[in-house]
């Protein structure tokens, strides 16, 4: 296989959104615009897909890839490192970020200014690469906020007065979080003065190896940046921002954002108790986790709006997630990465559906829908698959997740945590029932009689991933082969930290 | 030189302040560039040492004579480096909030925030 | 429709706009001997274009605004930054962001490897970019307006 550099994983992307205009310039003379951006979109991610597949073979290996740009060395430049914890965060965002390109070739059909959709979704691709692939803070603050602001705009796009109530609302909680976030990375250069993980590792390691207690600067700003990862992952108290954005926003980039953009928020989660802090937070975490994950199915059980009920449970889950990264133990943190997985998964596809029923019929009030299995049976089924997924039912791949995260808290000698996971999957369970008879089961309005399957296009990535689901879930060692490794390199900062300063 | 960061913390503050507690979309914006304004001067009043030189090697100097004298006088650069990328996210940041804020004002024709609820109900 | 200012704000903006310009293009070019560079400039471009719309109002001022021409010159200064990034790495040099061109003696307006490459790009696109932000709102007020 050829060598490719991972730093090309980044550059393709946002090599692309700014090529992207001209060629939507070029190509409304003839006429094809729309057609012509959105392959080109496409075509843009699959590369990037393939790039980052083809570093598979060496991470798993437990080699870190490490690419120094501008051949500066580190800790004085800017590095990649890409471990297994980071590869496959890399894996995730490049695959979803494919599928739901492919779906909204569809699903934007009706709106003008495709071009600067294309462009933007090529933007917050090439930053949430860059977050994960970086091996520096603050170039991790840059690309965070690419994809913040492009998040914003996106979530905006359709400039209805909905979106831009959710959007204006998004971004200014956003920006404070990512304000938090400056003020931490500014207390962490000021005291240690390095902004490169490793080198931050480890002299954050003699800095707590020399004195006793740690200093008042170095807890101050772990907690903001606590606070600040806590912002962006939408934990409450901090996730009023959640719903409204995933409601307003196209269904698409509700897509997007439950999916590939919560994988960046828990993959900072999982880094932040072993590098660069090395400090314990765990019981914050899992204090956290608990509290989102009742919190959320409570208020998804009293929605009466599609999306916004799927919004609620992507909370409840992620809460799962920081519950899981929370306790410490191996079983949790690839229990909690497994989780992000499957979630990601199963998450994008019923946002999915939701986008079909919208697409075709033009509402997403449960009040209004109903009986729409007859007219749209590939899109009702994978939905089924779904919500069982999401519950936490054998044999689809939420179980093996939600059993490794039942055992991890029964491990590590907390029962009561457990049981409340399991009674907040019995509660999502019930709420999808819910949804599913609303929704496709019941009386059908006289106006949805003629209503039609989804296009291909969006049936295509729904399919892919109902078929992801089930496999996983038949053979979860599947899973387990991708989340072991990003557990052991999580939690292995001394091997990261020899390799990146040490190394070539 | 404590009174740079008491300062950077007053900014932080004030612009915390009009963030949560004004009734006016703009205010909360310039809210918002407040606390960035403050976050800046935090980091830059980091770089700092006493009696330092700017970090710009004059024109016409030889390397190997004054650069080891150069290194230690200097201020650190990086901070600077860092506030200047700040100021240009914070700038995409503030313009994208206004154009939002007019959007905000063509559909609801108020700018409170306190009136902007539709997706409540 | 946009409402200018007074004849003496008119004057003195058509007056000072070349000087602005070449200040601009100055800090841009300099950039990595002085304070300065590609954000700097072409925010000071764009400052000047800017002054002269709002002295005299969008339609009547001397220097107009073709939207096509701007979204190409966007367009191009993104990609020749990462063309030149892109080109450190394909001509041999191997790494992203290699200096392609020779550094030269300190001090020299011609040193620096690639760097005032990467300025003149960074200061169209920020110039460019401003300038558009500028048009958008200008345009939805006027909008509002009618």
């Amino acid at each position: 296989m050829i060598e490719i550099p991972p730093i090309v994983a980044i550059v393709l992307p946002l090599f692309g959104a700014f090529l992207t205009p001209i060629i939507a310039i070029v190509s409304r003379r003839f006429d094809v615009e729309r057609k012509v951006c959105g392959w080109f979109m496409v075509a843009i991610m699959i590369a990037m897909l393939l790039v980052v597949v083809s570093m598979g073979a060496r991470v798993w290996g437990g080699e870190i890839i490490i690419y120094k740009l501008g051949g500066w060395d580190p800790p004085w430049g800017i590095n990649l490192a890409i471990d297994g914890l980071a590869f496959q965060m890399a894996l995730m965002i490049a695959g979803l970020g494919t599928l739901v390109a492919i779906y909204s070739l569809a699903y934007m059909k009706r709106d003008s200014r495709f071009d600067l959709y294309c462009t933007l979704i090529l933007l917050i691709t090439a930053g949430m690469m860059g977050i994960v692939l970086t091996g520096d803070l603050f170039n991790f603050y840059v690309f965070l906020e690419i994809t913040c602001i492009s998040s914003y705009a996106l979530v905006a796009f359709r400039r209805n007065s909905d979106a831009v109530e959710a959007g204006i609302k998004y971004m200014i909680i956003g920006s404070l979080g990512t304000s938090i976030l400056l003020l931490s990375i500014t207390m962490l250069y000021g005291s240690i003065g390095s902004l490169n993980i490793a080198d931050l590792g480890q002299k954050l390691a003699m800095a707590k190896a020399g004195a006793e207690p740690v200093p008042m600067i170095l807890v101050v700003a772990l907690a903001l940046f606590v606070t600040g990862i806590m912002i962006k992952v939408a934990m409450v108290p901090f996730h009023a921002w959640l719903a409204d954005a995933l409601t307003a926003a196209p269904t698409a980039i509700s897509a997007l954002l439950a999916g590939p953009v919560a994988v960046i928020g828990i993959y900072w989660v999982a880094r932040i108790p072993y590098l660069p802090f090395g400090m314990p937070v765990g019981v914050i975490l899992v204090a956290l986790g608990i509290i989102s994950m009742v919190v959320g199915v409570l208020m998804a059980l009293v929605q009466t709006d599609f999306k916004r009920m799927l919004a609620y449970h992507v909370i409840s889950q992620k809460g799962y997630m920081v519950l899981g990264i929370g306790l410490g133990t191996t079983l949790g943190l690839q229990g909690g990465l497994f989780h992000l997985l499957n979630h990601s998964t199963y998450k994008c596809m019923l946002f999915m559906c939701a986008g079909a029923v919208l697409h075709r019929t033009g509402s997403q009030k449960f009040d209004e829908l109903g009986g729409l299995s007859k007219n749209m049976p590939i899109t009702s089924s994978v939905f089924l698959i779904g919500a069982l997924a999401i519950s936490g039912i054998p044999p689809l791949n939420g179980f093996a997740s939600k059993y490794t995260i039942y055992l991890a808290g029964v491990d590590a000698g907390q029962p009561i945590i457990t049981a409340i996971a399991v009674l907040v999957s019995a509660l999502t369970l019930a709420s999808f029932l819910k949804a599913f008879s609303s929704v496709f089961l019941g009386q059908r309005p006289e106006r949805f009689k003629d209503v039609k399957e989804a296009p291909m296009q969006m049936l295509f990535p729904m399919c892919v991933m109902a078929a992801i689901c089930i496999v996983i879930g038949l053979l979860p060692a599947l899973g387990f082969n991708i989340a072991g490794p990003a557990q052991t390199a999580a939690m292995n900062p001394g091997n990261y930290i020899s390799q990146v300063l040490g190394g070539t | 030189m404590s009174l740079n960061y008491i300062v950077a913390m007053l900014l932080i503050t004030l612009g915390l302040y009009c963030l949560l507690l004004k009734r006016n979309l703009i205010k909360m914006v310039i809210g918002l560039g407040v606390i960035t304004d403050g976050i800046h001067l935090f980091l830059i009043s980091m770089g700092y040492r006493e009696g330092g030189i700017a970090a710009i090697v004059p024109g016409g100097m030889l390397q190997d004579n004054v650069a080891a004298g150069f290194a230690s006088a200097a201020v650190d650069p990086i901070p600077q480096a860092l506030v200047l990328t700040s100021i240009v996210i914070n700038i995409c940041i503030v313009a994208l909030a206004l154009s939002l804020t007019i959007w905000v004002y063509r559909h609801y024709g108020t700018l409170d925030p306190s009136e902007i609820r539709r997706l409540r109900e | 429709m946009m409402a200018g200012m007074t004849t003496i704000v008119r004057t003195i903006s058509r007056l000072l706009f070349p000087f602005m310009f070449l200040f601009g293009v100055y800090v841009l070019i300099h950039g990595h001997l002085t304070p300065g560079g590609g954000f700097q400039g072409g925010v000071i471009i764009a400052a000047a274009f800017v002054m002269l719309w709002l002295a005299y109002g969008l339609e009547q001022s001397p220097i107009g605004f073709e939207l096509f021409r701007t979204e190409i010159l966007e367009a191009i200064g993104g990609l020749t930054l990462a063309t030149v990034g892109l080109v450190g790495f394909a001509m041999g040099v191997g790494k992203f962001f290699g200096h392609v061109l020779p550094l030269g003696t300190l001090g020299n307006l011609l040193s620096g490897g690639d760097l005032p490459l990467l300025n003149i790009g960074v200061g169209i696109e920020v110039a460019t970019s401003l300038v558009l932000v500028f048009y958008a709102m200008l345009r939805k007020v006027a909008w509002d307006e009618k």
